[in-house]
């Protein structure tokens, strides 16, 4: 038999607390604060190696004219001068439009797709889960072999949508990479088409949380699934556009590995975006200062946008 | 009792002070100066099975010193890669360097060592003393990098489809003359060349991006005559359809289409040399044949350069055995480099030696050796390298940039030009302006 032991007394009231005792270093017992710090540590040193300093050194390195080459020796300070070139070059201007027009117009497809894909996969379809998978599965192959599927299947001479298209009947086709009037369009399509699965989990996930109760009164109430959607489904699912939105558009101005792949910022310079035109000056160039600088304006950029589409979503969500 | 958990001021700056410390120790790996090997390390952009292994081996069994060889991928990665490494004062004794945009930052940059007396106390490599074509890339009048290959261009038949279309090979031919082939060579099921010769380099020779009065050169004719042929080849089906060069990325694998027979002639250099011997990686049944650049009526350069330079590092702790290695490979240890299509910069092996080398094994069975013993030797190509660095990479650029819209038909050859003048000379401008 097993002897329950007496409960211990009540403690006696805790003493205030000292300094030495707020630290730990007074009371052996208790847990020292740094034990916790050393559990963070490796993680933290990952950030600060990473993240921190590097970000610290793009925001030093922008007010500086650099070429790596000449050693921290040769780092010199030039003030604004290179937000002041920055903002007279066209090159500049130019990859921050095309920026503009790639994100602008493949981010928003790419959330009315998911939205609409995942309306469908979240009914029932025969086969749904198989499709969900089918779906995601752009989002999670290299860049690589999705680059170079797509330069085969864009061929202005041999490629499969060109083949389809003369078979149709239709003629002067586009020359997709090979044009400077088409290439920027035809990596919109691969970023869609590569978005879009993921758009749709994220959608289908805030789906799985919509709130039945609303819908089962707007049925008794007689509302048709237009109504239901613009009133219920769209109002509860505003935060997950919001930060699709917000995720997709800081992905589109940081895309730079489909456009390395492929085309390289050209033909021309019709596909150089801003990552392209700051990597041009950074590792082509040398313009280190100068690529930094852009890498600021890119970065004030996306926050100003991000803001934005923050502001302009209050007020719309179902909760609000 | 709960102990406080939150961060003191001081607590933070230890942790602040002590992760920096531990990031900036995690930047000095193996190749740190810390404690530099006894081995002489070399960084080339060649693979090592291609020569440079061998070289080194004979460099070892020589004089019984160390070398390790590492190969950096010749590619603007790759040479970042050479030059964190170099700026990081990881342990390399000995480098290469073959673009002139890399060239004109490590030389301007104290990171290549000055070779000038050494050259000079030689004998033997008195032709890098040679200003008027050099072989030796200087700063301020100071050797500090040797050339160790020269690389002529010449163009390469497809000898079944040039016997096809009864066309005579080449030996001395005009740029009219070579339009005037490839129009004849191009057919329904093949075009005459893959692309035309640098021909504004073959009427301007070395600097030809730079007017004599400072500024881009870009307005001379010659560069839009140039374009111009370009274009009109493409467009009359006698040149590679640039869309395809573009949609296929054909910049980069020129020889499968020649190997295909998709066209006859190929305007390329020694180093490509290496997939038309080799039968098991890139069969062909037919035979290739060299001629040499066409001249222009204003110049006769073959367009080709001294190159792939060879420099020490002004921090190596070797730097007299790494002159002897330099001395080494420019000189007895050269031989092994030429199964990679490297001709050696001086003329330190008989002709037929090199011949033979850049050729590789029974070089009847694929290739006009006569014709290769003739563009490569009894005609002397005309060599030059490049002096004036100024914006290299900028001009390099946008000088492909507008090239390509052209030749894919999107703007006139005038238009292009034009652009290039005016990129290449704000280039120009802005590089004078913060050097």
């Amino acid at each position: 038999m097993t002897l329950t032991p007496p409960l211990a007394p009540p403690a006696a009231p805790a003493p205030a607390p000292t300094t030495a005792t707020r630290t730990g270093r007074g009371n052996p017992s208790l847990p020292k604060p740094w034990i916790g710090w050393a559990f963070l540590a490796p993680n933290l040193l990952g950030v600060l190696a990473f993240t921190l300093i590097p970000l610290l050194s793009v925001v030093g390195l922008s007010f500086t004219s650099w070429n790596l080459v000449s050693g921290l020796e040769g780092i010199e300070f030039v003030g604004l001068q290179n937000f002041l070139d920055l903002a007279v070059d066209p090159g500049f201007w130019n990859a921050a439009l095309r920026t503009v027009v790639y994100a602008g117009i493949s981010v928003p497809l790419t959330v009315l797709g998911g939205l609409g894909l995942a309306l469908l996969l979240n009914g029932d379809v025969p086969g749904r889960a198989v499709l969900r998978v089918i779906f995601f599965l752009p989002y999670i192959v290299t860049v690589v072999a999705i680059g170079m599927v797509w330069l085969m299947i864009l061929n202005p001479s041999a490629g499969l949508v060109n083949q389809t298209l003369a078979a149709l009947g239709l003629q002067d086709l586009p020359g997709w990479f090979a044009s400077s009037h088409w290439a920027l369009p035809a990596l919109i399509l691969i970023a869609i088409w590569s978005g879009v699965g993921y758009a749709s989990m994220i959608y289908l996930s805030a789906l799985s949380d919509a709130p039945t109760q609303l819908y089962e009164a707007a049925e008794v109430d007689g509302a048709g699934a237009w109504t239901q959607f613009r009133t219920i489904t769209w109002p509860s699912l505003m935060p997950t556009t919001v930060f699709l939105l917000v995720t997709l558009f800081i992905g589109a101005s940081q895309g730079f590995g489909l456009i390395a792949l492929i085309t390289a910022g050209g033909p021309g310079d019709a596909t150089t975006v801003v990552s392209y035109y700051m990597y041009q000056n950074g590792f082509q160039f040398y313009r280190f200062g100068y690529a930094a600088a852009i890498g600021m304006a890119t970065f004030v950029g996306v926050l100003a946008l991000t803001v934005l589409t923050w502001r302009a979503q209050r007020g719309r969500t179902l909760h609000d | 009792m709960t102990p406080r958990t939150t961060l003191s001021r001081r607590a933070l700056l230890g942790a602040a002070a002590g992760a920096g410390a531990a990031a900036a120790l995690s930047g000095c790996g193996s190749g740190s100066t810390g404690s530099p090997s006894t081995t002489l390390q070399v960084w080339g952009g060649v693979p090592a099975a291609n020569g440079p292994q061998e070289l080194v081996d004979g460099f070892t069994a020589a004089t019984g010193e160390q070398v390790t060889y590492t190969r950096f991928v010749n590619d603007d990665r790759g040479n970042l890669k050479v030059d964190t490494a170099l700026q990081g004062g990881v342990d390399i004794d000995v480098y290469f360097t073959y673009a002139a945009q890399n060239m004109a930052l490590r030389a301007g940059s104290g990171m290549a060592l000055d070779l000038t007396d050494r050259v000079r106390a030689d004998p033997d490599l008195a032709p890098y003393l040679d200003t008027t074509a050099p072989r030796a890339t200087m700063v301020d009048g100071r050797i500090v990098a040797l050339a160790t290959a020269r690389e002529p261009n010449f163009l390469l038949f497809n000898e079944s489809l040039r016997e096809q279309a009864g066309i005579e090979l080449p030996r001395a031919w005009t740029v009219d003359e070579f339009a005037a082939t490839v129009r004849e060579l191009a057919g329904p099921d093949r075009y005459g060349t893959y692309s035309v010769p640098d021909t504004a380099r073959v009427s301007l020779g070395a600097n030809y991006w730079y007017a004599p009065e400072g500024g881009s050169n870009f307005d001379d004719p010659a560069f839009l005559e140039w374009m111009q042929l370009g274009r009109s080849l493409i467009d009359d089906g006698a040149a590679y359809p640039w869309t395809e060069v573009l949609a296929r990325q054909l910049e980069a694998y020129q020889q499968t289409p020649f190997l295909q027979g998709e066209f006859v002639v190929w305007p390329t250099a020694p180093f490509n040399l290496r997939y038309l011997n080799n039968a098991e990686d890139y069969p062909h049944d037919f035979l290739v044949a060299a001629a040499p650049t066409p001249t222009t009526a204003r110049g006769d350069w073959n367009g080709g350069s001294f190159n792939n330079f060879i420099m020490i590092n002004p921090r190596s702790t070797k730097i007299d055995l790494a002159w002897e290695f330099v001395r080494y490979w420019v000189t007895d240890g050269a031989g092994p480099m030429l199964g990679g299509g490297k001709i050696p910069a001086l003329d330190v092996l008989p002709d037929e030696d090199v011949l033979a080398g850049v050729l590789g094994e029974d070089p009847e069975q694929w290739f006009d050796v006569e014709s290769f013993r003739r563009t490569l030797f009894t005609d002397e190509p005309k060599l030059m390298t490049d002096t004036i660095l100024s914006a290299v990479p900028e001009i390099s650029l946008v000088s492909e940039q507008q090239r390509n819209l052209c030749w894919i038909g999107e703007k006139s050859p005038a238009d292009a030009v034009a652009s290039i003048d005016a990129l290449a000379d704000a280039a120009i401008r802005r590089y004078e302006r913060q050097a």
